[in-house]
């Protein structure tokens, strides 16, 4: 809760800032408002603190979830004034933004009441429909907000939809209420209620990006700005997930029957269409969005085997998968500055003038194709072990055949940057503004990549 | 892993493992900045420090009877499997604590004179000295499974000393055929581990052994077990059909030869039977598989050996027949004989081979025994110490090679008459190609090899002391075990060694019929005649010049080694090596890599079709979301 606080004061701060033309201010402000946020979001550890009539829910998962995302946002904002460094006007107004989106991610961990949840989703997406067109001069930018933006307001419509229909049966937009009414009509669910859940889901499951309702991304993600496609793929997706799962996980776990097929459907889509897509993709960034596609449809699996330790495996998917594809856009960024392409060619012997950032590409690579020992590895495995445990055994088999499928694009830019000679010899330039921040993360991935047994026991 | 306290005897037996891990990875990771006079002297004391604790032991165990079993650490631990860390020292594992550590450190000491100049000297101590902790794991564990991995360890450093000095390709060739051939018997090893975990549901050699003594003789399972244990004996201990990598093994330096194809990794197999005797005497057809081996190997190595030119040829063919003489007594239930004849034998054939290496040494690398002669005058010392290795292993009274020999022999003929002499013939053998050899290196006129060689020096005191040292053990070490004819009352060794092999004992008792005095007088005076003349014939056969005669037919194949490393190129190699080109060119290049590509290819496909799916029109993406939206309600109310 006080999180949230602190970073809508943060973005008015920011804001007020750019309109008195203090730009030197807005960076610090961010960079000590971040790690207060992220320290005030640590009080309540244990505790279990509802707000307003239970709209809002301070439990661990909240924040664990909300720690993840103000790291992550942290994380990004570290890459900000690199890649904006050519622009000479205030960015308030983005950097406003990135802050609302995130309190709108904050909120969406935390829904106590459907109401909330929408509240939260739709703050998160006004806000990143503006950012992904907030390169106003380049036309792909201006497509990728018009298209996120329509196909967005399309599922939430769906969302309201269903959560309308589910306080028509249940009488409540309570997730306490509903999970009673759901114990007590176990038997005769009326078609309204499911109906209801399922378009919930379908709104939900385009938020989160799985297939059939994944069209967006590839497109969306391509066109936005890169640091914005980094924090869409990150913040964005890790919201919609801690989101589907607090829904799905505190009120139809009993239901599982209405929902459980729809989801493993979408899964086994998501991680086939992802994986295979992202095999013939010459554009890199458009091979990560492809990648972020594979992803949902493996940390869809953590919903659908709902018990045991699935919000612990969650959280360290999340973390492992976030890490890494920031490490994997901030290369992409640097690549993009010097070269001005994100083709895979640009890669082209970028081990031999800049072998640190070519590293910390391939540890990223490689965690996300889940090869050991990096956290990806981990994150899959016990992912794999708990759908497993819940009776999932083909759902595995196929997630892991979209595993192998992925080394193969995986690999693709460490081949190009390690065996294929590049035209040009020199070190890039951009590399030296990038090289710290990058090697920080790649270390940080490989650090994570220790202590997967304390992510997942968190929650 | 719990640290628990441990008395005395229990961290000396731990720091029996640590001081030769120490001197490896003193030696091993600082081998470009040691300086080369030290490692030789850093590995050696290492050695000897392991040897004070090993008498330490020594003294401990044979006086109070009782085992130092320490528990290290819990190694694997998963399921209802657990297999700790763990050593014990018991009255045989002393013995081979003394044969190791002691036959270990001389020969360290000489290896200092002998690897002096060569450019690897500190490479080699390391690998000396993990010998030395791999050997120490194999006989001290207290389970089958850390047993293997000593076994494997010194079979791991056999093939890095034969192939030490690398540069020459035949020497990584023998080192390839000795570590294949020895896979080979541990194959069997590793079969007969896994079957003993099956039946008695533990690795333990001291459980296994109580649970298999409450079992009926002959069982197939026991069969099963003991044929896999003892093909790992085969393989290790050089016996038929796997013997033929241990002459080859000689391409190592002469203190390898002497310390690890002579005085203890080749007696693995020895101790391994020894170590596991109640299980073996509860499977008589192992026994007697393990009696025709070892006869037939020291029968056929020891001809073998006769018609072989190369000093070092000739011993490693007799170290093979001397196992093979070991293997026959086990096979007769004479543990303790083969015990005995590994002791004495570790003596005067490590002493042989560093007198051999002496001479080498002196001759500039020259091993041919025809391109010597006359050496006696030349080389006085390095002579001496040879005669009495070869005086030792021919089995002439006093020295230690006649008590160990008797023991045995006296074993066979209580078995039977036919057994008896079929064993003094194998031991006559050896006197045959030890006085050969000792006859026209040693006696013949020199060949003008030696008399153009103004070079010929003897070696350096460092050599020397050790090899004085063996050859005093070789000497002396006999009168332990007297046997019964002289003295009933000399049974040190048998003494020492009955409560370990005392369960076997009593299960399956000696049933051989006790021999007349004429006969055992008869028995021991008719070989040693036989000796003398042979002794005599080879003098007048060898020592003189004479022209060697042409070979007949059957000379000519023992001098050929029967033709085995021929036959199996080609029952075994060829046809492997044909195989394996099958395998590359047809199954795997046309077949699984076709299948392979196409896979990718497939996959690629799919993803290139799939691609065209993201047309870029926001119409369609809406089009399709609203009928997967009609689909997904569709089947979910239907049902």
């Amino acid at each position: 809760m006080y999180a949230i606080i602190t970073i809508s004061i943060v973005a008015i701060i920011v804001l007020f800032f750019g309109a008195f033309g203090k730009k030197k201010m807005i960076l610090p402000v961010i960079f000590v408002g971040l790690p207060l946020a992220f320290i005030v979001n640590l009080m309540g550890w244990n505790q279990s603190i509802h707000y307003f009539n239970e709209m809002y829910i301070d439990d661990n998962f909240t924040i664990a979830f909300n720690g993840l995302l103000l790291f992550i946002a942290l994380l990004i904002f570290v890459f900000a004034p690199v890649y904006y460094k050519s622009v000479k006007r205030p960015l308030e107004d983005i950097y406003a933004l990135i802050l609302f989106s995130l309190v709108g991610g904050l909120m969406m961990t935390a829904f106590g009441n459907l109401v909330m949840l929408f509240l939260g989703i739709e703050t998160l997406s006004l806000s990143l429909y503006l950012l992904a067109g907030s390169k106003k001069s380049d036309p792909r930018s201006n497509e990728a907000a018009m298209k996120y933006f329509l196909t967005g307001s399309f599922a939430s419509g769906f969302l309201l939809f269903g959560i309308a229909l589910l306080y028509g049966a249940c009488g409540s937009f309570n997730l306490e209420d509903i999970k009673l009414y759901v114990i007590q009509n176990q038997a005769n669910i009326p078609a309204m209620f499911s109906i209801g859940l399922l378009l919930m889901a379908v709104g939900l499951a385009f938020k989160v990006g799985a297939a059939p309702f994944h069209f967006w991304i590839p497109d969306v993600y391509e066109g936005s700005p890169t640091l914005i496609t980094t924090y869409m793929a990150t913040v964005g997706k890790v919201a919609a997930f801690a989101a589907f799962f607090r829904l799905i996980n505190s009120s139809f776990g009993d239901v599982d029957f209405l929902w459980k097929t729809s989801l493993i459907v979408f899964a086994v889509a998501t991680i086939l269409i992802g994986n295979f897509a992202a095999l013939y993709q010459d554009s890199v960034k458009r091979m990560m969005a492809y990648s972020g596609v594979a992803h949902a449809g493996y940390m869809l699996i953590a919903i659908i085997a709902l018990k045991g330790n699935a919000a612990g495996v969650l959280l360290l998917y999340s973390v492992s998968y976030s890490i890494a594809t920031i490490t994997a856009f901030a290369v992409l960024m640097m690549v993009r500055k010097e070269t001005g392409s994100f083709s895979i060619k640009s890669f082209n012997g970028l081990a031999k003038h800049n072998p640190t950032v070519a590293f910390a590409m391939t540890i990223a690579m490689l965690s996300l194709a889940g090869i050991p020992p990096l956290i990806g590895f981990s994150a899959k495995y016990q992912l794999f072990v708990s759908a497993i445990e819940q009776g999932q055994l083909p759902l595995v088999i196929i997630a892991i055949v979209g595993s192998m499928v992925s080394v193969y694009y995986y690999l693709r830019p460490v081949v190009a940057m390690y065996f294929t000679r590049s035209i040009e010899s020199t070190p890039f330039e951009a590399a030296k503004l990038y090289k710290k921040q990058i090697l920080f993360v790649a270390l940080l991935l490989i650090i994570l990549s220790f202590i997967p047994g304390l992510i997942i026991n968190l929650i | 892993m719990v640290m628990e306290s441990f008395s005395f005897m229990q961290s000396i037996s731990f720091l029996l493992l640590l001081f030769p891990l120490l001197g490896f990875l003193a030696i091993g990771l600082f081998q470009k900045q040691l300086n080369k006079k030290l490692s030789g002297i850093i590995a050696s004391a290492f050695v000897f420090l392991n040897l004070i604790l090993t008498f330490i032991l020594f003294w401990y165990v044979s006086t109070t009877n009782q085992s130092v079993e320490t528990n290290l650490f819990d190694w694997i631990k998963f399921a209802n499997i657990s297999i700790p860390f763990a050593i014990t020292v018991d009255r045989l594992s002393a013995l081979m604590l003394l044969v190791v550590n002691g036959v270990g450190f001389l020969i360290h000491v000489y290896s200092i004179g002998y690897m002096k100049g060569d450019d690897g000297v500190n490479r080699f101590f390391s690998y000396m000295n993990l010998f030395i902790f791999f050997m120490l794991i194999l006989v001290l564990s207290s389970n089958y499974l850390m047993l293997f991995i000593g076994w494997e360890g010194v079979g791991l450093c056999s093939y890095l000393l034969i192939g030490f000095w690398y540069k020459d390709h035949a020497n990584n060739n023998a080192a390839k055929k000795a570590f294949i051939m020895n896979r080979i018997g541990d194959l069997g090893f590793l079969i007969g581990i896994f079957m003993m975990f099956h039946t008695f549901g533990t690795l333990n050699i001291s459980e296994v052994a109580t649970k298999v003594s409450l079992m009926p003789s002959g069982s197939t399972a026991l069969l099963v077990i003991t044929f896999g244990l003892f093909a790992g004996a085969i393989g290790k201990s050089a016996q038929i059909p796997l013997f033929t990598w241990l002459p080859d093994a000689m391409a190592g330096p002469t203190p390898v030869s002497a310390l690890i194809h002579a005085a203890t990794m080749v007696t693995a197999g020895v101790y391994l039977v020894a170590r596991s005797s109640v299980l073996f005497v509860l499977s008589p057809v192992t026994m007697n598989f393990i009696l025709i081996i070892g006869i037939f190997t020291a029968l056929i190595s020891g001809l073998i050996a006769i018609y072989q030119n190369d000093i070092k040829k000739i011993l490693a063919y007799s170290t093979v027949s001397q196992l093979g003489f070991m293997f026959m007594a086990l096979g007769l239930g004479s543990f303790s004989g083969a015990m005995f004849h590994l002791t004495t034998h570790a003596f005067f054939k490590a002493l042989l081979f560093l007198a051999a290496g002496s001479v080498i040494h002196a001759l500039n690398q020259e091993q041919d025994i025809r391109k010597m002669g006359g050496l006696r005058k030349k080389i006085p010392f390095t002579f001496a110490l040879f005669a009495v290795g070869a005086i030792a292993i021919s089995g002439i009274p006093p020295f230690a090679g006649f008590f160990s020999k008797e023991m045995i022999l006296s074993v066979a003929y209580e078995h039977g008459m036919g057994m008896g002499i079929i064993a003094t013939f194998i031991s006559l053998l050896t006197t045959v190609y030890m006085f050969r050899l000792l006859f026209v290196a040693f006696y013949k006129p020199e060949s003008d090899a030696v008399k153009t060689n103004h070079h010929i020096h003897e070696s350096p005191k460092v050599m020397l002391i050790p090899m004085a040292v063996l050859a005093l053990l070789s000497m002396v070490a006999g009168f332990v075990q007297i046997p019964a004819l002289f003295s009933t009352n000399v049974n040190v060794f048998e003494n020492y060694l009955s409560p370990i092999f005392l369960t076997a004992q009593q299960l399956v008792p000696a049933s051989g019929q006790n021999l007349t005095v004429l006969t055992e007088w008869l028995t021991l005076l008719i070989p040693l005649t036989i000796i003398a003349i042979l002794v005599y014939m080879s003098y007048v056969r060898f020592a003189k010049d004479r022209l060697p005669s042409e070979l007949s037919g059957i000379q000519k194949v023992m001098a050929n080694k029967f033709y085995v490393d021929e036959i199996y190129d080609f029952c075994f190699v060829k046809p492997t090596e044909k195989l394996s080109l099958f395998f590359r060119e047809t199954v795997d290049q046309s077949i699984i890599n076709r299948l392979i590509n196409s896979i990718g290819n497939s996959t690629l496909y799919v993803g290139g079709r799939i691609r065209l799916l993201q047309t870029g029109n926001v119409g369609f993406y809406l089009i399709i979301m609203v009928f997967s939206i009609i689909a997904i309600l569709f089947f979910n109310l239907i049902r």
